[in-house]
């Protein structure tokens, strides 16, 4: 259970406001913060792992982390926290395996990397420098590396934003595999709604340095409670008008689907938005595949 | 999508399925669910829920008689009809609401409708989706 209260005076495009969070998170559960630019996101994942200052107390698992009413500040290294960045920020004078023996914590054993590597598929790569990886290979040496240091709290800043749609899709089945797999207690930055809902159990959704409402993807993101067990989210591609209904072409991850719509549906949409499509339980039919 | 405006009159439900009545005006209608009280919380007698159905989920009668299986019938009006080459839209009035019914135009050829016709619309129980609370579109 991590446990905690921020607060930082943080100066952003449209002047100054105040983080001002209180955050519980239990065991293995796997967190979104989700909002626009600018709103405190990166800000908190930075307080939480010791890389920047704030006022409040940060308790995981009964220890204090941060306390500054008792002057108590653990550095970094020393909450042991998994961080990943977007741009993945390897050493680059170091192979694959050399970085994740870096992160390693002192005294621990070195076959944990072995199963990094393995269970990354990063075995054939471990003698390789960054610059000779693609941006998914270096991404999937960056996970494995915030986790090679047994992290208790792993934190991603926006990992994916920077890879195309196929390699997002395949690195987020991984990470939910290994989330799983070490049951780390996960907080993600996103503002993909796709990405919230396929990975996180919760969203913390941001505005102006508070959290302003929370809960399940499927409750936070739908205009209400719906009772559709059928439901994802996707981006309008196309609308075409067909008789007297029209055809929407919705991505949804790397598929592409089509639905139809009333014209005053079809009238409130255009291409790039952002939509759910929900159906009942009843309707999707099943073919086992292979 | 059609919209209706009800309230939760009755809930039947085992471990996983629910069937729950809603009352609009003064009909009763019915949705299957894979949700219960238990896993849902806005389902409790009393609460106010929006019944939501896709317009090409919704079938037309004209003098329906004998036994049928469905719980959700409308009795409505035809308002307007606009025809397509496959399929048609047709504009209902039921009670002081619109719904819509998207049907083949060669099943409102059959039921040769034409504006000012009495008909009911039938909606399977499984189509019909509920939403917490009074929304409109």
């Amino acid at each position: 259970m991590i446990q905690a209260s921020l607060k930082k005076r943080l100066h952003g495009a449209n002047g100054k406001f105040d983080l001002d969070v209180n955050l519980q998170v239990a065991e293995g559960e796997f967190i979104a913060l989700f909002g626009p630019s600018g709103v405190g996101k990166t800000t908190l994942l930075r307080c939480l792992a010791g890389l920047e200052q704030a006022e409040g107390n940060i308790v995981i698992n009964g220890e204090t982390w941060l306390d500054t009413a008792q002057r108590i500040n653990l550095s970094p290294q020393q909450r042991r926290v998994g961080y990943m960045f977007q741009d993945y920020a390897l050493f680059p004078n170091m192979t694959v395996r050399g970085n994740l023996e870096f992160a390693l914590r002192k005294g621990s054993d070195k076959k944990r990397v072995d199963e990094l590597l393995e269970l990354m598929g990063l075995g054939e790569l471990q003698q390789r420098k960054p610059e000779t990886l693609s941006g998914g290979q270096k991404q999937r040496v960056a996970l494995a590396r915030a986790l090679a240091s047994e992290p208790r709290l792993l934190l991603l800043d926006e990992p994916f934003s920077a890879l195309d749609g196929e390699m997002r899709v395949h690195l987020h089945d991984e990470i939910l595999r290994l989330q799983r797999h070490f049951a780390i207690t996960t907080i993600i930055v996103s503002h993909d709604v796709g990405e919230v809902y396929k990975l996180a159990n919760r969203v913390l959704v941001m505005e102006e340095g508070r959290i302003t409402h929370q809960g399940n993807p499927a409750e936070v993101f739908s205009s209400g409670q719906t009772s559709g067990k059928f439901r994802f989210t996707g981006e309008i591609l196309a609308i075409e008008p067909m008789d007297v209904l029209f055809s929407l072409t919705v991505l949804i991850g790397n598929q592409i689907v089509r639905v139809v719509a009333m014209p005053n549906e079809a009238g409130l949409l255009q291409a790039g938005d952002r939509v759910m499509l929900v159906s009942k339980a009843f309707n999707p039919m099943v073919f086992k595949l292979g | 999508m059609n919209r209706l405006k009800g309230q939760i009159v009755a809930i039947d439900c085992n471990e996983h399925m629910s069937l729950v009545d809603v009352a609009v005006g003064g009909d009763v209608y019915t949705a299957t669910l894979l949700e219960t009280p238990e896993s849902a919380d806005y389902l409790k007698v009393g609460n106010r829920v929006t019944l939501l159905f896709k317009e090409t989920e919704v079938s037309l009668a004209k003098n329906l008689s004998g036994l049928i299986s469905l719980r959700n019938r409308f009795p409505a009006t035809v308002r307007s009809i606009q025809r397509g080459d496959i399929l048609s839209a047709v504009m209902l009035n039921y009670a002081d609401k619109t719904l819509i019914s998207v049907i083949t135009t060669r099943g409102m050829d059959r039921l040769q409708l034409v504006v000012g016709d009495a008909v009911e619309a039938l909606v399977k129980a499984n189509e019909i989706a509920l939403m917490a609370g009074h929304h409109d579109a």
